[in-house]
């Protein structure tokens, strides 16, 4: 008996391995190893235009903590995350909420909201960049219509106006996305439960407070987590709109990565920023976890 | 528990095994490794060519190609290019597979590549005779062009066509408000108010790359103030260089004109199409930017348009030459591990003998680095640049943001505070001082200097 079954595990063992082999070796050669590549190229003093490179351990990550332009980078993807993210959350969470209704607007919505998820993020830059045009942009046109000519600045070329304006074509990229997400997540919410609220009075702002947003909560780390990584991610929409500028009023992490690797050809340095990087969005991750890592209707008493 | 810390470890450890033991070799010295290419036998065997494929295309030298391999039976040329040719060289340069021969474009740090030891050094093949001649290749270039390719003495890399620098107008719609172009930095004020006056905005400029207006305005400013002295210690990172007088007054050139609202609107954040679009379509009558100007933008110049060249206007009573002409290479070169180097430089020869060289100025409309390139009736818009260049007592070259790309951003985004009203032009030049002195600091990056 017990010969047959260690056979048995022995089987299915080999069974396991050969099915999981392929896709083992396929992850190790092209998640892991690069992955550990990265790590190893940031110890070294490397231009990345010839084998030519030197191994100074850690010293690019030194250097990296006190590089202001490093800091003010962070800055900027964690402002696109905490605010953009604040706006992004609350618009998606208003459409998913007219998206559940009935009637022809709901339908136009649902038609129109994942629009901008189709395109690809180069039309998206390209659009907005229009948008914001001086020359014949609709931004500049409204302010001169409402005869504020003197707001009209150049969005994107003057510093304390690029980034939000960068943020806004990212969040009109974004919502649709995370508002079909939340609509979703408000389909699992049991009517018995909408309906016990409403019988004990609850209405409207109460009922989203002390219901649906708590139900939601799967969906919130979803989407925080998502988020998180897309706003470190961030790249193609401001290195096209920005490229970081004004006077570095938009850099974030990536476009400062591709600074470094591509225009001053320090690609040791580069790696270390996107090690960096890749440190941070798997902290924040993290944190996004630990905080809402437990189902809060489950925790009452 | 225990246990588990120990795989920890084992993991972290082997990870770093790897990270040490298998990365790219070899070592980085502030001093270039030179290494000889020695003069030339027979060339026979196959070239490989890559090149940028800008504003002039390479379809002139796949010809020049099949023109010298008709001459030269033994040889096998292929020409191939990209307008982002670079992303193709970089990899190959690391893999130690580079093509024969290449103009990478502007996208490649070919001075870091010398730094490195990747560049054969050509000063024994310029020693050598020109292409069907016995005279030296060397005597067939212009100097002054020839040595902006060279290090400590040097040639790493080879001068094919001149940039011009400075500004652009367009003749007709001067002629037609009886407008000239100005000479002198009161006399462009002064145009300014008449082009103002007829709805037209005086100046745009690239300013999502604020380098054209640097090299076509602020240092031909400096120069026409300081002298040519003055231009050369801002790119020998002389400490101060930043902070002299002649680089604010020319700064607060600059900072005139963006407050007395010469320059188009909403310029500071337009690309280098937008802007000289602007231009060449009316909506604005001069810009500043190379002699490419004209090839980048042919497609969509409208009908009638026009653009000539003319000399930054210079700042009367300055120190400087009032003849003085900026320029600017793109440089070719051949890679040390190059598999046919000997052959990739006789077909370098065959593009810069005069024949070729006098082809290639009236095909593209430019100057060359070949001496006598420009003789023989040129293009009217080609002619007005010729004279002037012939005329100049003093060439030169702001090669600062090839040999230090990152001073150069960082003095690039404090003309974008500036223009933006941020800053005044002192703290531009404290700032730029600041990133000059981080350069001049940094004992990693590779000096140059200049006489």
């Amino acid at each position: 008996m017990a010969a047959s079954k260690s056979g048995i595990n022995k089987g299915k063992g080999t069974f396991i391995v050969l099915y999981l082999g392929p896709a083992l070796i396929i992850y190790l050669g092209l998640v892991i190893w690069p992955l550990i590549q990265a790590f190893q190229f940031s110890l070294y003093r490397w231009s990345g235009l010839s084998n030519v490179a030197t191994f100074i351990g850690l010293h690019n990550f030194q250097k990296l903590a006190h590089d202001d332009v490093f800091w003010r980078s962070l800055e900027h993807n964690l402002a696109l995350l905490v605010i953009g993210g604040a706006v992004i959350v609350a618009i998606s969470l208003v459409a998913a909420h007219l998206l559940a209704e009935k009637g022809r607007s709901a339908r136009l919505l649902r038609g129109v909201i994942l629009f901008p998820q189709m395109m690809s993020l180069t039309v998206v830059a390209i659009l907005w960049m229009f948008i914001f045009n001086p020359q014949f942009g609709i931004v500049t046109g409204l302010f001169n219509v409402l005869h504020l000519g003197n707001l009209s600045k150049t969005w994107l070329a003057y510093p304390p106006t690029a980034l939000p304006a960068v943020g806004i074509a990212f969040a009109w990229f974004a919502i649709g996305f995370y508002a079909m997400l939340f609509s979703a997540g408000l389909k699992t919410i049991p009517d018995e439960v909408k309906e016990a609220a409403e019988l004990d009075g609850a209405a409207g702002w109460q009922k989203f407070r002390k219901v649906t947003w708590p139900m939601l909560w799967s969906i919130k780390r979803i989407v925080l987590v998502h988020l998180t990584i897309l706003v470190l991610n961030i790249f193609v929409l401001v290195y096209l709109m920005t490229a970081g500028g004004p006077d570095r009023a938009t850099e974030v992490l990536l476009t400062y990565m591709y600074q470094r690797a591509f225009q001053d050809s320090q690609l040791g340095y580069a790696t270390a920023i996107a090690v960096a990087n890749f440190v941070v969005a798997m902290v924040l991750t993290f944190l996004v976890l630990l905080v809402i890592g437990k189902d809060p209707t489950e925790a009452r008493p | 528990m225990k246990n588990q810390f120990g795989l920890q470890a084992m993991i972290l450890a082997s990870f770093t095994a790897l990270a040490v033991g298998c990365a790219p070799g070899g070592t980085t010295s502030s001093k270039p490794t030179a290494h000889e290419l020695a003069a030339t036998g027979k060339p026979t065997g196959k070239v490989e060519v890559k090149l940028f494929k800008g504003g002039y295309g390479i379809g002139f030298f796949q010809r020049a190609a099949q023109d010298y391999m008709k001459q030269n039976p033994g040889v096998t040329i292929t020409v191939s290019g990209d307008p982002k040719v670079w992303e193709e060289l970089r990899p190959r340069m690391v893999a130690g597979d580079p093509p024969d021969l290449m103009y990478p474009g502007w996208g490649m740090d070919h001075w870091k590549l010398a730094q490195e030891g990747q560049l054969y050094t050509l000063d024994k093949a310029l020693e050598s005779p020109a292409y069907g001649s016995k005279e030296s290749w060397r005597s067939t270039f212009i100097p002054s062009v020839l040595a902006l390719g060279q290090k400590d003495g040097k040639q790493y890399v080879m001068p094919y066509f001149i940039n011009i620098q400075g500004m652009w107008y367009d003749p007709g719609v001067f002629a037609k408000h009886g407008w000239t172009p100005p000479k002198t930095f009161p006399e462009l004020l002064a145009l300014c108010q008449k082009i103002k006056a007829a709805g037209i905005a005086p100046l745009t400029f690239q300013g999502k790359y604020p380098y054209y207006m640097i090299e076509n305005m602020i240092i031909p400013w400096v120069q026409s103030i300081g002298g040519i002295q003055a231009v050369n210690d801002l790119q020998n990172l002389k400490p101060g260089a930043w902070q002299a007088p002649a680089v604010l007054q020319a700064v607060s050139m600059i900072d005139q004109l963006n407050k007395a609202g010469d320059f188009e609107k909403g310029a500071v954040g337009m690309t280098h199409t937008e802007s000289q679009t602007e231009f060449v379509n009316g909506k604005a009558a001069m810009i500043p930017c190379g002699s490419w100007l004209h090839s980048e933008m042919a497609k969509t110049m409208p009908p009638g348009a026009q653009m000539a060249y003319f000399l930054p206007p210079v700042v009367p009573g300055g120190k400087g030459d009032p003849t003085a002409m900026e320029i600017s290479i793109e440089p070719w070169m051949v890679p040390v591990k190059a598999k046919n180097p000997e052959a990739a430089i006789d077909f370098f020869k065959y593009l810069t003998s005069l024949p070729v060289a006098q082809k290639f100025v009236q095909e593209k409309e430019t100057l060359m680095s070949v001496v006598g390139s420009d003789s023989g009736p040129l293009p009217p818009l080609l002619q007005s640049q010729d004279d002037l260049f012939k005329q100049s007592k003093t060439v030169y070259s702001y090669i600062a943001r090839q040999w230090y790309p990152q001073m150069e951003t960082s003095i690039e985004n404090a003309l974008t505070s500036l223009l933006n009203g941020d800053i005044t032009p002192q703290q531009f030049c404290d700032r730029a001082e600041a990133a000059a002195k981080k350069t001049r600091d940094d004992p990693n990056i590779m000096k140059h200097h200049l006489n």
